[in-house]
């Protein structure tokens, strides 16, 4: 990734960031809530090649953990995405394959979703955080990877729009 | 995966796990380099919430009355039915409602009306990307507001703040899995731990091993030293159901909460609290009070038994007594 590139994703990032924290964040969701931005980074990861899985994991990670409402440590989420970036760089080639077709690219994201909320509390139980019940945190990771199906169709196609933005002229 | 490519990515994942966990080990010590990039994205964050909360709220709104809309409609009828009750008992128990009235004058001056408080409006919810439960708020360190300040609704406890800005403050929920709250039983003014499980009801552990709960029972903040972080006789629910356990010291229940964490649309902080102690006993005015003394003749005989008005009158003395 050329520094630029990676200076527009971190923008790009922190727009998406900016759009769960102000405005869907107000909307009530049955069940449990919606991370547009964790959808927004696995589909993002899912799309990059090995070393840019990677990259993009820690970067997405990064701008997740500015969150002020978080109280996991700084970092956290940073090693979350990066281990879900490293899963995909390795299983890159079955991965191609699922990014191909819309609907597997979609059930790709609810289950990338659902593994990053699992693997967040599997690190914050390590570190000592309180996050309630197992049945609480369960329905808030299958929860988010529910919603995740349902919304994924309506912003993947804004999404390969925007990263073709993103890319730079040798990358296209 | 080609060698070198292999090879580079491992490099890669390790510099930048390595990265990460300086990262978290940096925060656990508390550098206030991590602490602060938080501060700096809610002080971005907080005018963007507030020009989105103007113009998208009733957007959000529209997807929470759809989501309760069957609950809202039995709620209205429910409501209806109980209003026509309380208006014939209204009518009958009008001598009641006087006294009831002074009464509670009487604990209105002692509680809420000591609270110096500011509103606010709820600009935004918690992060759907975190297991923890806050709100964001438009007033900040610039209205009077700091960290631990007890955050009330017109129902009761909402939670505490967690985080202050210049401009904005969050709030952590009294639904979050790490709230806890010292609480008091009305009616028993036995105390216990409330703590929030992340949904709508919320779970009491009381600490008087003999102290008994009653479905039904209202609960309010028990206070902390110095008011901080909560201030005393904030309403905050009532027990639904009780727990009874062999195996546990004390008696556990659920209770729900009287305020509904999801439809928050303005909160106030209290950020003054009386200087006299509120927890302190309430010394009642002394009464002038009458003790009459009896003193009793021999028994009597049967033959002689005399009639009630035979008795020799007795002494009356009065004094002021305290309780």
């Amino acid at each position: 990734m050329s520094p630029i590139r990676i200076l527009s994703t971190i923008l790009f990032l922190f727009l998406v960031f900016a759009v769960q924290e102000s405005a869907v964040s107000l909307i009530h969701f049955p069940v449990t809530g919606f991370s547009l931005y964790v959808a927004v980074a696995i589909s993002l990861i899912a799309s990059e090649d090995h070393n840019g899985s990677l990259v993009m994991g820690f970067l997405a990670g990064i701008v997740l953990d500015l969150s002020p409402t978080s109280d996991s440590p700084f970092g956290q989420w940073a090693l979350v995405f990066t281990l879900i970036g490293y899963l995909f760089a390795v299983n890159k080639e079955s991965i191609a394959d699922f990014t191909s077709s819309p609907i597997t690219f979609v059930l790709l994201v609810a289950v990338g979703s659902a593994a990053a909320f699992a693997l967040d509390l599997g690190f914050g139980a390590m570190l000592g955080e309180e996050n309630g019940s197992i049945k609480h945190d369960l329905i808030i990771s299958v929860g988010n990877g529910m919603w995740s199906i349902i919304f994924a169709p309506i912003f993947l196609p804004g999404l390969r729009y925007a990263r073709r933005f993103l890319l730079t002229s040798k990358e296209r | 995966m080609t060698q070198g490519n292999g090879n580079r990515s491992r490099l890669l994942l390790v510099i930048l796990i390595v990265t990460a966990l300086f990262f978290i080990t940096l925060d656990l010590r508390g550098v206030s380099l991590t602490k602060g990039s938080r501060s700096v994205s809610q002080t971005l964050l907080a005018p963007v919430q507030k020009t989105v909360f103007t113009v998208f709220s009733p957007i959000g709104r529209f997807f929470s009355d759809v989501a309760n809309f069957g609950n809202t409609q039995s709620k209205i009828n429910e409501l209806k039915a109980e209003n026509s009750a309380l208006k014939s008992k209204l009518v009958k128990d009008s001598d009641i409602a006087a006294q009831f009235k002074q009464l509670k004058g009487v604990l209105d001056l002692a509680g809420r009306g000591q609270y110096k408080v500011v509103a606010a409006r709820v600009i935004g919810r918690g992060t759907a990307s975190s297991f923890s439960q806050t709100i964001t708020i438009d007033v900040g360190s610039a209205n009077g507001v700091s960290n631990n300040m007890t955050v009330t609704s017109e129902h009761g406890l909402v939670g505490l703040i967690k985080n202050v800005t210049r401009s904005s403050s969050i709030v952590l929920l009294m639904n979050d899995p790490t709230f806890k709250v010292g609480v008091k039983i009305t009616r028993s003014q036995s105390v216990g731990v409330l703590s929030g499980q992340g949904n709508d009801v919320y779970t009491l552990v009381l600490l008087d091993p003999a102290g008994m709960i009653r479905v039904g029972d209202s609960l309010v903040t028990n206070g902390s030293e110095h008011n901080r972080p909560f201030v005393p006789g904030v309403p905050i629910g009532e027990v639904i159901s009780v727990v009874n356990s062999t195996t546990s010291l004390t008696q556990t229940a659920t209770v729900k909460a009287y305020t509904n964490l999801n439809d928050l649309g303005v909160v106030s902080v209290v950020i003054d609290a009386p200087t006299t102690a509120p927890t302190a006993p309430i010394v009642p005015t002394p009464i002038p009070t009458v003790t009459v003394l009896v003193t009793p003749s021999p028994i009597p005989t049967i033959s002689d038994s005399p009639a009630p008005g035979d008795l020799k009158p007795a002494p009356v003395i009065t004094s002021n007594k305290k309780r």
